[in-house]
């Protein structure tokens, strides 16, 4: 038997297809686009080598910041809200004995839904003549907001929006996540803490929270790479606009490369983009993680 | 009901009351919940059978005479029909390659000896943490020279690879703990390798092949921006891709546009009240791993 999983034939034909594909369609492209990074690469032209030119030029480039601090502003409120509304979803859905497989069920919901189709839909509910705000005619509120078209302050109206939307939407993931974690502490954990004299709350605080906290690391990278992924929803919503001001990163990249086709330029975005997703997986797994306790 | 019981079965209801008190407020809490999960579907749903003139004038009200017209321009207008057909052939296509390809490297790192198993595990999962905006566009231009821009193949490949490394994490763990007698006895038999992964680990790994495909399959269902740098040719669009262009701020006519969003979201709401268990477990399986 030994003889036969050592077999080098064997082994090359059952590793080639994946290394291959990966190797051609993952590993090539992104070395070449560390590469197109450094090149001034218009599309029609070959590249050429121009150094840390399009580095400099994201650094002078408004929209790049703008984009910047919105993917930040995306990171840190997904990260946060994510973790505590899906653990107050989580904890509250454990505690319950009917129709909890119902609530469940309807708050994965949209996880699965296209957010294409989603932000299309938020994008009618939330526009300035119909949904929200046919609603607050009704009521009687003169001068409703324009939700997705106000650009006052620091991160403007629309961002809030959006961010709400996509933790109406992802919340779910989360909130299965932190369940299962949650269900698979053992009952006699708990009922020794209320012999002990806690309260449901105490539990919590003292029980709870710190046996799910290896979860809350895999839930909060997932969020993060999520958040700076973040695509399909903005660009539904608002395509950037008004006037580039809900641009994220991935965004942005899709703007310059497939619109304008400065295919050196918007790789140099993707870099950036990469890098972040990069540290922040790093980041979220150092200090996370810390101990795992048995269970 | 259960309080007025609880009260006459059981002497000490105070505190039995008091606990069914915060279950109430928790139900109520989460019915509230559950609305506004709801609700802009049911909105959205109920204004696609409208005609665009009631939108404006009665909003939220039933809409006055059922009539599939929006249903039907949105079908054939926005080419909806072929894209749900291009979006499950991609589908498809993607999810029984990622998983034959994966299980097989899968199999290759778990079971086969050789020394660089671990080393091509690392290599697969730093595929997981790779946004698929970074190679968009060196795989845009290369497709384009070979051809492979603008065909349904040309999407199926990026799908297969960004699946691998996910298939690959979590077949992997299923190979591994599967016993080692099971292939010895196999091997005693008389089964070539190929015979053992197709007729014993691929079989024992079931439940991990349907987690992975479930996320595969919804994933790519619902992928947007590949699918949209590298399609321009209209009969050949996936679904999010043509809603995305069917809906747009130069459509005027907002029950077709609500009819279209309810067109793309109704297989995937249909399958997911068949098997929402199963999905909701599924997908938190295969997060957990990943």
């Amino acid at each position: 038997m030994d003889k036969m999983l050592r077999n080098k034939k064997a082994i090359i034909l059952f590793m080639l297809p994946a290394f291959l594909l990966f190797t051609l369609v993952l590993f090539i492209p992104i070395v070449q686009s560390v590469y197109y990074s450094f090149c001034d690469y218009k599309g029609i032209t070959e590249p050429v080598y121009v150094g840390l030119k399009n580095y400099k030029t994201l650094l002078s480039d408004k929209t790049f910041g703008i984009a910047l601090k919105n993917s930040m502003f995306f990171l840190i409120f997904s990260c946060v809200s994510q973790l505590i509304v899906g653990l107050i979803f989580a904890a509250l859905l454990t505690n319950i004995k009917k129709g909890r497989n119902a609530f469940k069920n309807i708050i994965y919901l949209p996880c699965v839904l296209s957010s294409a189709a989603l932000g299309l839909m938020w994008m009618f509910i939330f526009s300035p003549k119909l949904g929200i705000n046919q609603l607050l005619e009704k009521c009687g509120v003169e001068e409703a907001p324009l939700w997705l078209m106000d650009t006052k302050g620091y991160i403007i109206l629309p961002m809030w929006v959006i961010a709400f939307v996509s933790l109406w939407q992802y919340v779910g993931q989360s909130m299965m996540l932190y369940m299962a974690q949650i269900s698979g502490i053992s009952k006699s954990l708990m009922e020794a803490s209320y012999i002990d004299g806690c309260t449901k709350a105490q539990t919590f605080r003292y029980i709870t929270l710190p046996l799910i906290k290896p979860m809350v690391a895999t839930a909060m990278s997932l969020n993060a790479i999520g958040s700076l992924k973040f695509f399909d929803l903005i660009f539904n919503m608002t395509e950037g606009g008004p006037n580039h001001k809900t641009e994220v990163l991935a965004t942005h990249l899709y703007q310059q490369g497939f619109k304008y086709f400065k295919y050196g330029y918007a790789s140099a975005i993707g870099v950036v983009l990469l890098i972040l997703c990069l540290l922040v997986t790093l980041f979220i797994n150092k200090v996370v993680k810390t101990e795992q306790y048995e269970m | 009901m259960s309080s007025t019981r609880s009260a006459i079965a059981e002497p000490d209801f105070s505190s039995k009351k008091k606990t069914s008190g915060i279950q109430i407020v928790i139900y109520v809490f989460l019915v509230l919940i559950s609305i506004t999960y709801i609700l802009p579907l049911l909105w959205v749903f109920n204004v696609s059978f409208k005609t665009n003139k009631e939108i404006f004038t009665s909003p939220f009200s039933l809409p006055e005479n059922i009539t599939f017209d929006n249903f039907s321009f949105a079908w054939t207008a926005g080419r909806l029909g072929t894209a749900t057909l291009n979006s499950f052939i991609v589908c498809a296509v993607a999810l029984i390659l990622s998983m034959l390809i994966g299980s097989m490297a899968a199999f290759g790192i778990a079971r086969l000896r050789w020394k660089g198993a671990k080393l091509a595990m690392t290599y697969f999962l730093t595929g997981m943490m790779i946004p698929i905006h970074c190679v968009l566009i060196p795989l845009f231009t290369r497709f384009a020279k070979i051809g492979l821009s603008n065909s349904l193949l040309g999407i199926i490949i990026p799908y297969v690879t960004f699946s691998l490394p996910i298939t690959i994490f979590i077949m992997t763990g299923f190979f591994k703990g599967m016993p080692n007698e099971l292939i010895e006895c196999a091997c005693i038999e008389g089964a070539n390798i190929f015979q053992i992964f197709m007729k014993i680990c691929l079989p024992l790994g079931k439940t991990g092949l349907c987690v992975t495909g479930l996320m595969t399959f919804i994933g790519n269902w619902n992928e947007l921006l590949l699918a949209m740098v590298f399609i321009s040719d209209d009969a050949k669009k996936t679904l999010p891709v043509a809603l995305s262009k069917f809906v747009g701020p130069y459509n005027t006519n907002y029950s077709q546009m609500f009819a279209a969003i309810i067109i793309a979201i109704i297989p995937t709401i249909v399958v997911y009240c068949l098997f929402s268990n199963q999905i909701v477990d599924g997908l938190t399986a295969g997060a957990v791993k990943g």
